[in-house]
């Protein structure tokens, strides 16, 4: 029995041999209308060795993983794993050591999908969507920095920031997740530097349409004008 | 003098352009939030940090304008978070749960206890017969009693409830009452606000977010800040600048008339030393009181031994519970409940003021405006002086978008450091002077702990507060420009002020 798990161990260490540094990994995830998504990932490496490279991917069901770039000989395999993705590359002999690795691959659905039992209470107003990532670095090979850029739908922004995890350490300067504006759309960045095996990260947004309920402007001013009207005497008696 | 009510009824508007302020307010207030409202989203800026910019804008033009109670426009605030969904119900209504609320209700329950027994009276009466000739002498020796409590007793809240039944009953002697407040209790009131507050900043154990900041600056720039560093810096603009106050309230913002300037009783100072006379020796009561009082002192002044001696720290607020226990213990005790003067429209007005600050910090909005600020400037390749006043400035004021003062040592902190290292300057050099900044809370009554129990006095108005601040914090950005082109750099902390980065 012993004999045969050692058996497992080295077949193992060979299968998912470290084949390089990962100093970052950037996947920039557009949501168009229709709350598809197509990303673009990079991955910058030093110290590439032949063998395998096995990367998760901190999407579920990923949709046409392509690899766009890479030294010749490259191949990608993208297979599920514990509900997650991994993405398998198989460098070549004679793999330069340093690459960059530049993927793309598309979801059909970015945004949570709740569904009401029935009698159950809604906790989103109508038009609100989450959308949450997580990502764990299952291999062995620290990541340098790992960063989500997720650009959101035309017409929805970021109502709030209703997770962010791990919270930033004392030497980190600046939020775990950053609101802002890429390629002029509204945008979330998940930001994460030093990844060791096993350490994860994630974030929650909740998205809400662009445009504000004219409601604010109609009550707001109605109830101004009629405080002017209704108040006067607090000047005019005085004044008289 | 015998009592201390705080009344829970609006100031009456006294000038016409008061009357004018507070009609104009209210929908003044409305347009505010609605153009905030309204503005295109912002990059960085979430839909909820808007929102809650928008609900504290409308509640401090109705703070400063009051159209209603103060604690009304709390309530209002507190319901916009929620319909606006800024902030959850849970995290609104948490508010009045918070440690400052019951320190608030513990210790008016305390100084519930020395106004009965009259130690209250007996404590000012001897304040105004020794130095209060004129009153100018009693506002320093308020000056100095909070110079001394500083760096005895780190929460400002504590410090403030334990000197305010002093005030109020000084504050009347001059003739300063709740309903007829003149120049001697806006001095009075505000020189202690600002002493509280600036002249924790003379030791870096003068509150928790000093010590965050000596931790910042050693963690991120790798520098070490030791007690007496902090001192050396510390305390002499912290002290100046009071001086400098006590002198300019009374000179330049509230002028007093020639009335004010004596003890407002029938029959002057030799009234006040017969009043003194007749309260006789130190009754049973108020010795037990004494007794009380000076347990919850030691109990506020010993926290860092807590540990050791009980296993358990025991923090302000359970201090002045323990307090509370025994002043209305039946037979033993002082007071019973229905004795106990506790304002509960200044529990709700803080509870208002501390929802929306939280809701401005939870959601990003305090951090948004704060980068801002420093984000749409260029300091690459200019002297280190500009650099160095802009970064203090921007310290100092920054504290009117925030109520909390390890927020902002949080937010900030971390982007001076980063910016000292990115132009190439010593972390040190610009991260503590801003570091001092931290504690001058002194612009708005919800700015800090103190400021909310001080406004709830009725002796000035917020704009009176906004004032006081911003002449107390312009003549901090002043001292420390001029410490940091001088002692600061005899010191060896900040280098010279014309010096270029390489």
């Amino acid at each position: 029995m012993r004999a045969l798990r050692l058996v497992v161990v080295l077949w193992l260490s060979t299968v998912f041999a470290m084949a390089a540094d990962i100093q970052s990994y950037t996947v920039r995830l557009q949501a168009a209308a229709d709350h598809s998504g197509l990303a673009a990932a990079s991955v910058a490496l030093t110290g590439c060795t032949p063998g395998t490279l096995a990367l998760p991917l901190g999407f579920p069901s990923p949709e046409n993983v392509r690899l766009e770039e890479a030294p010749a000989g490259v191949r990608l395999e993208p297979g599920p794993r514990n509900g997650m993705t991994l993405l398998r590359f198989h460098f070549p002999e004679g793999m330069p050591s340093q690459a960059t690795l530049r993927f793309s691959f598309g979801l059909k659905q970015v945004f949570l999908e709740t569904r009401l039992a029935p009698g159950e209470k809604s906790t989103l107003p109508e038009g609100s969507r989450i959308f949450r990532h997580a990502f764990v670095n299952t291999q062995e090979a620290p990541i340098g920095i790992y960063r989500l850029e997720f650009l959101f739908p035309e017409g929805l922004r970021a109502q709030a920031i209703r997770e962010q995890l791990p919270r930033p350490k004392k030497s980190e300067v600046g939020p775990r997740v950053l609101l802002s504006k890429l390629e002029d759309r509204q945008a979330a960045i998940l930001q994460f530097a030093g990844l060791h095996q096993g350490d994860d990260t994630s974030m929650a947004l909740e998205l809400v349409p662009s445009q504000r309920s004219f409601g604010w402007l109609i009550v707001g001013l109605l109830i101004g004008g009629l405080y002017l009207v209704k108040f006067k005497d607090l000047v005019a008696k005085k004044l008289a | 003098m015998e009592k201390m009510t705080l009344s829970s009824k609006t100031r009456e508007a006294q000038s016409p352009s008061e009357r004018w302020m507070r009609y104009l307010g209210f929908p003044g207030g409305i347009l505010l939030f609605l153009l905030i409202y309204f503005l295109p989203a912002g990059a960085g800026l979430s839909a909820a940090a808007q929102s809650g910019a928008a609900c504290f804008a409308l509640a401090l033009v109705w703070w400063v304008t009051e159209p209603f109670p103060t604690y009304v426009t709390s309530l209002v605030l507190m319901f916009l978070l929620l319909v606006t969904r800024t902030s959850s119900a849970k995290a609104i209504m948490d508010v009045l749960g918070m440690e400052v609320i019951w320190l608030n209700l513990l210790a008016f329950i305390l100084a519930s206890m020395l106004v009965k027994t009259r130690l209250a009276t007996r404590m000012a009466l001897g304040l105004v017969v020794r130095f209060g000739h004129k009153a100018t002498w009693a506002l320093l020796a308020f000056l100095v009693l909070q110079l001394v409590l500083a760096p005895l007793i780190p929460a400002t809240a504590a410090r403030c409830v334990m000197t305010l039944p002093l005030m109020i009953v000084v504050a009347t002697i001059y003739g300063s009452t709740e309903a007829t407040p003149n120049a001697f209790g806006k001095n009075l009131m505000l020189l202690n606000l600002a002493c509280i507050s600036v002249l924790s900043s003379i030791t870096m154990t003068g509150s928790s977010a000093n010590l965050i900041a000596v931790g910042l600056i050693q963690n991120m720039g790798g520098q070490r800040v030791y007690y007496m560093d902090w001192m050396r810096v510390g305390a002499p603009v912290a002290i100046l600048t009071m001086v400098l106050m006590w002198i300019l309230g009374q000179k330049l913002l509230f002028r007093m008339r020639p009335g004010e300037q004596v003890p407002q009783v029938e029959g002057g100072l030799d009234l006040v030393k017969k009043q003194l006379e007749a309260m006789g020796p130190l009754g049973f009561q108020e010795k037990k009181a004494i007794a009380i009082f000076g347990l919850v002192l030691f109990l506020w002044m010993t926290d860092i031994f807590h540990m050791r001696w009980f296993g358990v720290e025991i923090s302000a607020p359970f201090a002045a519970l323990l307090g509370a226990v025994i002043v209305l213990f039946p037979r033993w005790g002082i007071l019973s409940w229905a004795e106990a003067d506790i304002p509960w429209h200044l529990l709700i007005f803080s509870a208002g003021a501390y929802a929306g600050g939280l809701a401005l910090d939870d959601t990003g909005a305090a951090e948004w405006g704060v980068r801002m600020l420093f984000g749409g400037m260029n300091l690459k390749g200019v002297p280190f002086g500009f650099t160095y006043t802009v970064v203090i400035s921007v310290m100092m004021y920054s504290h009117l978008l925030t109520t909390s003062k390890t927020v902002r040592t949080l937010i900030m902190l971390p982007i001076i450091i980063t910016l000292a290292k990115a132009l190439g300057w010593s972390p040190i050099s610009l991260a503590l002077p801003a570091a001092l900044c931290i504690d001058w809370v002194v612009g708005l009554p919800i700015s800090g702990k103190p400021n909310v129990i001080l406004f709830s006095t009725n002796q000035f108005t917020v704009t009176d507060n906004f004032k006081y601040g911003m002449l107390t914090c312009t003549l901090g950005v002043v001292i420390l420009v001029i410490s940091g082109a001088t002692w600061f750099h005899w010191l060896g902390i900040t280098p010279s002020f014309w010096a270029v980065a390489p």
